[in-house]
């Protein structure tokens, strides 16, 4: 499998490239996207931690991720990487291109159409999966993510904990976990 | 014990990663648009960074500015602490007429700072269990220690006009900010905490602009120095367009509770006027910064 790290060396951030790949490589192997090629572009210009991602876009070839430094940085030494920060960046993109790619979530639409709301769900439905995976991830951190965008109430909870324990969910159960917790905030 | 402390030798254990002022100012990275020319106040249309839970990135984004929340707290109190501890007493109000106020306080005006001592110590630890609540733990962003730099000033006027103005000024902003953003989300817990912290916080900046008014009430040469250096300090935190009216900054100027703390609205004008420059400024030295690597990198290329 091929995956691809640009820059090769950074300038703005001291970033090590081989890290990010052999993160790549791990995760991908793990997942099953092991024979998809990977092309990983980071942008050391902005210090935003975005990570955007598409598949056989026309330009690329397989799975394309753009990553702004932040994604990758340790934010207790800014402008240095940490190991967890990427492969908890790298780990939650691969895994829904992973879900858009194996079936089941057809019917998602494109990343930049998903409503805040949505975007949480399926965050939660991939970290939780990461843990599995044996990347430390800090739980109450992506529970408030998931609060935010469904109330603060014990229906967000429940429904954070369906999805955080999921592995084989479709867009549509996925959804409909969400659209339960949602509907019990817009109802208060 | 030391009497006034540099900020290397401020307590800290291993959990905490310190980081000056100087090397958040060597990050040439910038999240701003560079390209769409200088600020506005209100919306414009540059880029925006206020803190709304409409950011896609607005849970982390709070957490990061909770974390900054709680060590502005840690060095509020040490500094606070530090104005008790490192001047003599002198008289008990500022107006006494033997009062020497240029290397002594008045003990009333060291009260205030032991009150604030305590209010700060109660902010540390709900910024803690807020952290807490958040997903975030201690220590696990940077902290910047420019803010107890403004606290080591040898003179206590201007540490009133570089803390309980400056400081706790931009602590208003930042509980304002963080208040609206709970009551947006429906996060209970954040939004009562930042309306009961920010309640505080208006105290201390009535009681620095109400001690600067009186300790300088025969000097006004002094009192003309201290509002200087509280410009300065105004400008640093608002560095790199954290702070300002222009919706690219992530926290904005709180009008109402500003003027309720006692600031005139020239005043309040002044320090958005500031803030709005140093985002400009960030602008223009990334632009030159980028302009002189693309410079380094032809040279380097072409042999020349």
């Amino acid at each position: 499998m091929a995956v691809t790290v640009t820059p090769e060396t950074f300038s703005y951030v001291s970033f090590d490239a081989g890290l990010i790949h052999r993160i790549a490589d791990e995760i991908a192997g793990a997942i099953g996207l092991g024979d998809t090629p990977i092309t990983i572009e980071v942008d050391e210009t902005t210090p935003l931690a975005r990570t955007v991602i598409s598949i056989d876009d026309g330009v690329h070839d397989g799975i394309y991720i753009r990553a702004d430094s932040g994604a990758f940085e340790d934010t207790r030494k800014p402008r240095q990487q940490s190991e967890t920060a990427t492969a908890t960046s790298l780990g939650r993109v691969l895994l829904r291109a992973s879900d858009r790619l194996t079936g089941g979530f057809g019917e998602a639409p494109p990343d930049d159409q998903l409503s805040l709301p949505q975007i949480s769900a399926w965050e939660t439905y991939s970290i939780g999966r990461l843990e599995r995976l044996g990347i430390t991830v800090n739980r109450q951190r992506w529970l408030y993510n998931f609060r935010n965008r469904h109330g603060f109430t014990d229906a967000a909870d429940g429904a954070f904990e369906q999805l955080w324990q999921s592995d084989a969910l479709t867009w549509g159960s996925l959804c409909a976990i969400s659209d339960s917790a949602r509907a019990v905030l817009e109802s208060s | 014990m030391r009497k006034f402390l540099p900020v290397d030798q401020l307590a800290r254990d291993e959990r905490f990663a310190p980081v000056s002022m100087n090397e958040r100012m060597a990050d040439p990275r910038t999240a701003l648009d560079v390209n769409e020319g200088a600020p506005k106040a209100g919306a414009g249309g540059n880029r925006k960074f206020r803190l709304t839970p409409e950011r896609r990135d607005a849970s982390d984004g709070a957490r990061g500015l909770m974390h900054g929340v709680f060590v502005g707290e840690i060095q509020a109190l040490e500094g606070a602490g530090r104005t008790c501890f490192d001047f003599e007493t002198v008289g008990v109000a500022a107006t006494d007429d033997d009062a020497d106020t240029a290397s002594a306080v008045p003990f009333a005006l060291k009260l205030d700072m032991a009150r604030q001592c305590w209010d700060e110590a109660r902010h540390v630890e709900i910024s803690v269990k807020l952290s807490d609540w958040m997903g975030t733990e201690i220590g696990q962003y940077a902290e910047n220690t420019v803010l107890f730099a403004a606290a080591c000033s040898s003179d206590p006027v201007l540490r009133l006009a570089g803390v309980n103005r400056a400081l706790e000024g931009l602590a208003i902003d930042v509980f304002t900010t963080m208040k609206e953003f709970g009551e947006l989300a429906g996060d209970p817990y954040l939004e009562f905490c930042e309306d009961w912290m920010l309640a505080d916080e208006v105290t201390h900046v009535k009681m620095g602009s109400d001690w600067l008014r009186k300790v300088t009430e025969n000097d006004p040469e002094r009192r003309k120095k201290a509002l200087e250096f509280q410009s300065i300090v105004d400008k640093l935190f608002s560095y790199g367009g954290t702070r300002s009216e222009s919706d690219e900054s992530p926290i904005g100027l709180a009008r109402r509770f500003r003027s309720l703390a006692g600031f005139t609205d020239e005043e309040v004008d002044s320090i958005s006027e500031v803030s709005l420059q140093a985002l400009n400024e960030r602008k223009s030295a990334v632009v030159q910064a980028r302009a002189d690597a693309a410079d380094a990198f032809s040279h380097a290329a072409t042999g020349g």
